[in-house]
Parts: C-alpha cells; sequence; structure tokens
C-alpha cells in the first residue's frame, strides 16, 4: 500500500540525501585534513622544492587541459552535447605537430647543408607548427560537425552522443591504422629541447622550470584571453551567445545560425590542436591515443567549472592540473592514483555543487 | 544544367578522398583478399592478386556512381550515367593525383613507411597495377571514371519504370503479408507462435553447443554474457533514461568478488562458486546504490561523466601497485576455479554454454517483467519527463536507485560467471571501451527491447568473430558505423515497440480486455 502515498515516500527519500550529504562532506573534509596534517607536518615527507615542482607541473598540464576544456563548453553552451570526439581532434594536432617538424628536421639549410631547417629557424618552425596544427584541428572539428552532428539537432539527446563516440573511436583507429600504433617522439628544436629550463635553487636543490613548460603556459594564456574577447566584443562572439541562449530568436534577428555553429567548431577545433602542439612539444609522446585521457580530463575541467562558462573552463582546468600534480603528494598516496584523484574531485563537487565551481550559464528548460 | 552537373562532381570528389583514404590505411588489400578467398584463390602475400586490388577499385567506382545518380534523381537514364561518370571523374581525379604522388615515391626511392605505414614499394606497385607511375594512375582514374558510368547506369536501370514496377509489387506482397501476420498475432495465436519460437530457440540452446566445437561455444558464450550486459545497461538507459558510461565497473565489481573469492593467489579463500556468484550480484547491486545515493540530483551528461569517472576509478584501483596485494595489480587474477554442480565439475565450454543460456534466459524474463510492471511504467515516465513524473506522484529518486541498482546485478552476474569462465580477470578488461561496447550494442540493436539487445551483441561480438581478416578494421568500421547508424536508423536495428491502447472491437469483448490491462 506505500504505493499510493508517494508523497510521504518521496519526503522520506528527501530526508536520506538531506542527511547524507553532510554526512559524507564532513567525512571527506576529515580525511582530507588528517591526510594533509600528516604529510605535512607530522612526516614532513616532501620539502618545498618538491612542491614547487609539483605546482609548476600542475600549471602547465592545467593550461593544456583549459585549452580542451574550452572547445567542450562552447560546443556544449550551443549544442547541449558532449563532443566526445573533441580529445581525437586535439591528437591529430599533436601528430601533426611531430610530421612538421620531421619534415624541418629533414630539410637542411646552411652553408653545408648539416643544419636542420628547425633548429636554424626555431621561431619560423614553432610558428609553422602551430599555424599547421590548428588548421588540421580546425578543419577536423568542422568536418566532424558536419558530417556527424549537423543531421543530428532534432535528435534525442542520446542520438549525437553515440555518433559522437562513433566519430572518436573512428578517428582513433584511422590514425592508427594511418600512422602506425607506435609511440612518437616529436623532435623539437633546440632552443625549446625538453628537460632544459631555468633552474632556481629551493632548498639546495635545483628546480627546473622548463622553457617547453613556459612557452605552453603563456601560449595558452594568450589563446585563452584573446578567445575571451572574441566571445565577449566582436559580432561574432555576440552571434554565438545569442545562438547559444536561443536558436530560434536568434535566427529571426538575422543570425546564420548554421553558420555560427560551424565557426564554434572551428575554433574550439583550433584550440584543441593548439593544446595538442603544446603536447607534442611539451611531452613528446604521440601516438593515436594521446587524446583520449586529457579529452576525458579536460570535459571534467569544464564541468568542474560550470559547463558553458568560459571563465569557468580556464579555472576548471588550472585547477585540476594542479590538483592531481600536487593531490597525490598532499595526500601521501601513490603517485599511480592521480586520475582517481581528478574523477573523486568531479564526483565530490557535482554531489556538493552540480552546477560548477562557478555556475553553468544555462537555463534549466533547455535540456 | 551547370550547377546541376557540379553536384556529382563534388559527390565524386568526396569518394576520391575516400579512396585514398581506404588506400592509405591498406583497406583495398583487405577487400581484395577478401574477394579472392570469396572466389576460392589462395592468397599467400599480404597484397592480393592485382585484379582484385582493381576490382576494389571499381566498386568504389560504382558505389560513387548510383550515389551520385541517386543524390540527384534524373528522369533519364542517360542523365543518370553522366551523373556517375562526372562523379567517377571527379574521383577519378583525386585518385590520379594521389597515384603520381604515391609514383612519385617510387621512383625516387623515398621510403615513407615509417609515417605512413602501409606505403611499401611493393604496395605503391600494386595500386599503380605495375605500371610506370603515369599509366598507373590513368588506368585507375579510367577504372574509377568507366565503374561510375556504370553505377549510374545500373542506378538508371533500377529506377526505370520495368524493375520499379517490379519492385513495388514485391514491396506491396510483404506488406500484405505482414499486415496478414500482425491479424494472426491476436490472443492464443499468438502465444502459440511464441511457444512454438521458444521452442526452437530452446532446441537450438540445447543441441547446438554439442556439436559446435570449443571456439564457437566460446564465442556464443560471449555473446551471451554481452546479451545480459546489454539487458542490464538497457534499464538503465532505455528504459529509465539514465545515461551511464561506466557500467563495466559493476561487471568488474562481479568479476574481481568471483576472482578474489574463488583463486589460490592473493587471498586463498576458495569460497566456491555459488555463494561467489551471489556475492558478486549482491555487491554490484550494493556499488549501483551507493554510486547513486549522491548523484541522484544530476541530470544526463553530469551522470555520464560521473559514472564514466567512478568507471575509470575502478579500473585504476584494481590496476595500482597499492592494492597489488588485495586485487592482484596490473598481472590480474588467474587460476580462478570453476563452479561444480552436485559434485561435477564444470571443465568444458559446454557446460558454461548451459549455464549462460539459463542465465540469459533468466535475465532477458526479469527484463520482461519489469518493464511490464509498476516499475518498468515509472522507469518510462521518468525517462520521458522527470519533472511531470514527480508531478504525478512517482519517486523518481527511488525508482532511479532501483533502475541502478538492479542493472548493476546484471553486470555483476555477467561478470562473476565471465571470471569463472576465462579462469582470469585483469584490469584492462574493465576499460571504457568496454563500457562504450556495451553501450553501443544496445543502442545499434534498439534501445529497450530484448530481441534488439540479442541482436546488437551478434553484430558487435559474434560478426568480428565471424569475419576474421577484418580484425584490424573492426574498430574502425565500428565507429563508422556508429555514426551511420545514428543517422539513418537512430531507433536502432530492432526499434522498441510501446504497448499502445487498442479501442476495443464489438466481436471480441474478451480479448480487447485482455490487451487493455498491458496498457502502461
Amino acid at each position: 500500500m506505500n504505493e499510493t502515498l508517494p508523497i510521504s515516500i518521496a519526503r522520506k527519500g528527501a530526508n536520506v540525501l538531506k542527511y547524507l550529504r553532510p554526512v559524507l562532506g564532513a567525512v571527506i573534509l576529515i580525511f582530507i585534513i588528517y591526510r594533509l596534517i600528516q604529510t605535512l607536518l607530522i612526516q614532513e615527507t616532501y620539502g618545498p622544492e618538491t612542491w614547487t615542482r609539483l605546482v609548476i607541473a600542475g600549471m602547465i598540464i592545467g593550461s593544456v587541459y583549459a585549452l580542451i576544456a574550452i572547445g567542450y563548453t562552447l560546443v556544449y553552451g550551443i549544442l547541449f552535447m558532449i563532443n566526445f570526439a573533441h580529445g581525437e581532434v586535439m591528437m591529430l594536432g599533436a601528430y601533426t605537430c611531430f610530421f612538421v617538424f620531421e619534415a624541418l628536421k629533414n630539410i637542411k639549410v646552411g652553408a653545408d647543408h648539416s643544419l636542420a631547417f628547425s633548429n636554424a629557424y626555431p621561431v619560423i618552425s614553432i610558428i609553422i607548427a602551430f599555424i599547421l596544427g590548428m588548421s588540421v584541428s580546425a578543419l577536423t572539428g568542422f568536418l566532424l560537425e558536419k558530417v556527424a552532428y549537423r543531421p543530428l539537432r532534432q535528435a534525442p539527446r542520446l542520438v549525437p552522443l553515440i555518433s559522437a563516440i562513433g566519430a572518436s573511436i573512428f578517428l582513433q583507429n584511422a590514425a592508427q591504422l594511418l600512422f602506425s600504433p607506435q609511440l612518437r617522439d616529436v623532435a623539437n628544436p633546440q632552443i625549446l629541447a625538453r628537460g632544459s629550463g631555468w633552474k632556481i635553487l629551493i632548498n639546495n636543490s635545483s628546480v627546473t622550470i622548463p622553457y617547453t613548460g613556459v612557452f605552453t603556459f603563456l601560449l595558452s594564456l594568450i589563446l585563452l584571453v584573446s578567445l575571451y574577447f572574441i566571445v565577449q566584443k566582436t559580432k561574432f562572439g555576440r552571434a554565438m551567445r545569442a545562438v547559444a541562449l536561443d536558436k530560434k530568436t536568434a535566427s529571426l534577428m538575422g543570425i546564420d545560425v548554421d553558420k555560427t555553429i560551424s565557426l564554434t567548431f572551428l575554433i574550439s577545433g583550433a584550440l584543441a590542436g593548439a593544446a595538442g602542439v603544446m603536447w607534442g612539444l611539451h611531452n613528446s609522446m604521440v601516438y593515436y591515443f594521446t587524446g583520449f585521457i586529457p579529452g576525458i580530463k579536460a570535459f571534467t575541467a569544464a564541468v568542474l567549472g560550470g559547463i558553458g562558462n568560459l571563465p569557468g573552463a580556464m579555472l576548471g582546468g588550472l585547477f585540476l592540473g594542479i590538483i592531481e600534480s600536487v593531490g597525490p603528494a598532499a595526500l601521501g598516496i601513490d603517485f599511480q592514483l592521480k586520475d582517481v584523484i581528478a574523477f573523486l574531485l568531479l564526483i565530490v563537487v557535482l554531489t556538493f555543487r552540480p552546477s560548477g565551481l562557478l555556475g553553468e550559464v544555462l537555463a534549466e528548460e533547455k535540456i | 544544367m551547370k550547377t546541376t552537373n557540379l553536384q556529382p562532381i563534388q559527390t565524386g570528389f568526396i569518394f576520391g578522398a575516400v579512396n585514398v583514404f581506404l588506400v592509405l590505411i591498406g583497406f583495398n588489400a583487405m577487400i581484395g583478399s577478401l574477394l579472392a578467398k570469396a572466389l576460392g584463390e589462395q592468397v599467400l602475400t599480404a597484397l592480393p592478386p592485382l585484379q582484385f586490388l582493381a576490382a576494389f577499385t571499381g566498386l568504389m567506382g560504382l558505389w560513387s556512381g548510383i550515389a551520385a545518380a541517386r543524390k540527384h534523381s534524373r528522369a533519364r537514364i542517360a542523365g543518370d550515367v553522366l551523373a556517375g561518370l562526372l562523379s567517377g571523374l571527379a574521383a577519378g581525379a583525386v585518385t590520379f593525383v594521389f597515384c603520381v604522388g604515391i609514383g612519385w615515391l617510387l621512383t625516387n626511392k623515398i621510403d615513407i613507411r615509417n609515417y605512413l605505414t602501409v606505403l611499401s614499394f611493393d604496395f605503391i606497385n600494386g595500386v599503380l597495377m605495375r605500371l610506370p607511375p603515369l599509366i598507373g594512375a590513368l588506368a585507375n582514374l579510367g577504372i574509377l571514371a568507366a565503374a561510375g558510368a556504370a553505377g549510374g547506369l545500373l542506378y538508371g536501370f533500377i529506377q526505370s519504370s520495368k524493375v520499379q514496377q517490379m519492385g513495388q509489387q514485391i514491396l506491396a506482397l510483404t506488406r500484405s503479408t505482414t499486415e496478414k501476420m500482425k491479424r494472426l498475432d491476436h490472443g492464443r495465436r499468438r502465444l502459440a507462435l511464441q511457444l512454438v519460437g521458444v521452442a526452437m530457440a530452446g532446441a537450438a540452446v540445447i543441441f547446438l553447443p554439442l556439436n559446435w566445437g570449443s571456439y564457437w561455444n566460446y564465442v556464443a558464450g560471449t555473446v551471451g554474457l554481452y546479451v545480459i550486459l546489454g539487458l542490464g545497461l538497457n534499464l538503465i538507459v532505455g528504459l529509465s533514461g539514465q545515461l551511464v558510461l561506466g557500467y563495466i565497473a559493476f561487471f568488474a565489481i562481479g568479476a574481481y568478488t568471483m576472482a578474489l573469492l574463488n583463486s589460490p593467489v592473493p587471498h586463498n579463500l576458495m569460497l566456491g562458486f555459488w555463494p561467489a556468484l551471489v556475492l558478486g550480484v549482491l555487491l554490484a547491486a550494493l556499488a549501483g546504490l551507493l554510486l547513486g545515493l549522491p548523484l541522484m540530483r544530476l541530470r544526463g551528461d553530469y551522470l555520464a561523466i560521473v559514472t564514466l569517472g567512478f568507471g575509470e576509478i575502478i579500473r585504476i584501483l584494481l590496476k595500482s601497485d597499492a592494492l597489488t596485494d588485495f586485487s592482484g595489480g596490473p598481472r590480474g587474477i588467474q587460476n580462478i576455479s570453476g563452479p561444480t554442480l552436485f559434485g561435477r565439475p564444470f571443465n568444458s565450454d559446454i557446460d558454461f554454454m548451459y549455464l549462460i543460456a539459463i542465465s540469459v534466459a533468466l535475465a532477458a524474463f526479469v527484463y520482461n517483467r519489469l518493464q511490464l510492471s509498476r516499475p518498468g511504467r515509472a522507469w518510462l515516465s521518468i525517462r520521458e519527463d522527470e519533472t511531470a513524473a514527480r508531478a504525478c506522484g512517482v519517486n523518481t529518486t527511488r525508482y532511479k536507485l532501483l533502475a541502478l541498482a538492479l542493472g548493476a546485478a546484471f553486470a555483476g552476474l555477467a561478470g562473476a560467471i565471465y571470471a569463472s569462465r576465462n579462469q582470469f580477470t585483469g584490469p584492462e578488461e574493465h576499460s571504457l571501451m568496454a563500457s562504450i561496447n556495451v553501450l553501443s550494442l544496445i543502442i545499434v540493436g534498439g534501445l529497450g527491447n530484448i530481441p534488439g539487445t540479442i541482436l546488437g551483441a551478434f553484430a558487435l561480438k559474434g560478426l568480428p568473430e565471424i569475419l576474421r581478416e577484418f580484425s584490424n578494421y573492426r574498430l574502425l568500421t565500428f565507429g563508422a558505423l556508429l555514426v551511420v547508424m545514428m543517422l539513418s536508423r537512430p531507433a536502432g536495428l530492432i526499434p522498441s515497440k510501446r504497448p499502445q491502447y487498442k479501442i476495443p472491437q464489438e466481436s471480441e469483448p474478451d480479448e480487447s480486455h485482455v490487451e487493455g490491462k498491458n496498457v502502461s
């Protein structure tokens, strides 16, 4: 007979949840504080030089996450779909980076034809890599939307997601079959050689701030800021925001909705391509699976910051990067478990703030 | 005329690009080998005889011709042929440029196999038909153009009145027979038909495993386990509309429960199969409940990404060195003992096949009962509109939790049997790809119904085993298939039918009453 009294049951369910959440929060908080005190004050496992290293690494990877997360957030803000293949778009950018530097390494210049082009003109080479990488990825994003998502715009929400998953699997395996499953090393120009960087002394041990890392961090900051201006100040940005708010009304106001969506995919693809080139320069490991984990992490970052929210995605990316780099050390657990920390963080944030850290920019009725 | 002629050329360029891509991944060699085998010719090298490579190019041209002719159908055959020819020429032009490029590589002896793995000199030679580069490229162009025109002709012929009339007659015939079948479906005749179907399926399940050999039993067993997984996920995604991407985590919980309780290495508990099976199912259900409790406020995509995170957490934890003492670490757990029934140990694939068949039947039965009962209707209402469902007095939290726990229990069952049958389980078996496989299977088959799930499991798990040559291209095809399915048949191969209220007919009051009871 309980079934006929839904209201009382609903209340009972709500009560359970009401108590569960604070209790869960308290348990997590106590655990974190306990581990922090243990590692920081009692055991003093790591000195300040290690913490500096970890924070630097976290900021670098976080800025890459932020660039990819922007793509997720832009697309989600407009189409309300997870562009699952976005990580693969980034992977193609990383492959382009590898091929460009490989080609430029083999072009010899100089008096006796002994100097590689990428070492003789490093700035030009890097610019070429970025332009090519960004255009390849932008084109991929554009085609992806045109082939796999555009015909499904009116479909139920699961359908484009599955299509995106399919596209993601397709791109991964196409890359594997084309370029072989081998792990590739990007041939950096000498001025951005991996492992070289400014050395600072902390606690009598030297901490390297890698050039590639600084380069990555600064460039992604520049890209993020310029994107923010594009979205906020230009005519196209205004059109994009209008389409995100309401497609029908936007089209009545004379905005070409299809073109705006295509351009959004171009921009998010270009940013993912830049992230891919940076990944190639900084981490060097380029293979067909490169984009997958960063893609998922970046989506996590976008959700953390509040999806649809540009500053949220940037902040979420940096936050996630630093947390997953510092977290294992701070909590005194194995470094293998950094992904566990990233995903646990996601679960915890969504349990207590379902709209993300900065709040999503979405109206309820559109979902 | 000018604008209409541009369209086939555009189609042709797309097909040309696709052709180049397929050649670059070596797809043509694979199809060529398949063709050669189908014609009974032996293929000893990776590269099939030249005529089969040419046949692949011809097929591409044919396809492009048909597509171009169909895209803007003209009344006359000549128009179709022209469209096909134009698209074939365009595809040929793209291929020509590509062939000249690889011919240049060949004449200058530049080996770029390090970057594009397929392009060995032998392979390039094959694509150019052992002719000098320029002539070989021209030959490719010629084949594509001719095949394109042929495709246009074929399409025009099919479209022409006579053949079309025949097609319409056949269509009308099938339609009338299906109508008759539908009328037959009512009442007792339907029951009789169902009984016959079940009896035949039962006979097949009982007798086939005995005569199949262990390989096919193994494959069929895997398909069966995926049917159970698909049914479980269908409870969550298909009926209650909650998108869960980390579903394989529950499978992992079932598998690891079985493994840890029945393997000598990490703990040496040796509890026996049946208690471990029950425990695995219960633990998986509990995990579903615990995961669901804090997350019930989340909407679709958020839930998807959180469950994806949960699945990855489980996998990474199982893999990590920190838990090696407990869960065997990256190497997994070996030597899991099998079940015994009345003192008789299960030691062949036939035994497991029967066990899996019984489990599938049980899962299908439970799924069917749930679907038609009160929770099933509550889930459907939640799927359609959660707010409205709550307003109508459906306790959404409770039913969503129920769906998650029950779906997880199905996965736990499949996982426990899987671990016991393979005598091994490791963390990499429970990766995100496996979750996506299950999700794709139920969507390709048709979300929310049992025949669709079974068909999907066969299509995605059974077919790749049959097409062994295909194995390298399996995932690629699978990805492309998902996209194409969503574009052309988003409801799946067998779309779900909801029970519908039929207006009672005067003549059969009893039966209409029965029908009325089934209405949701």
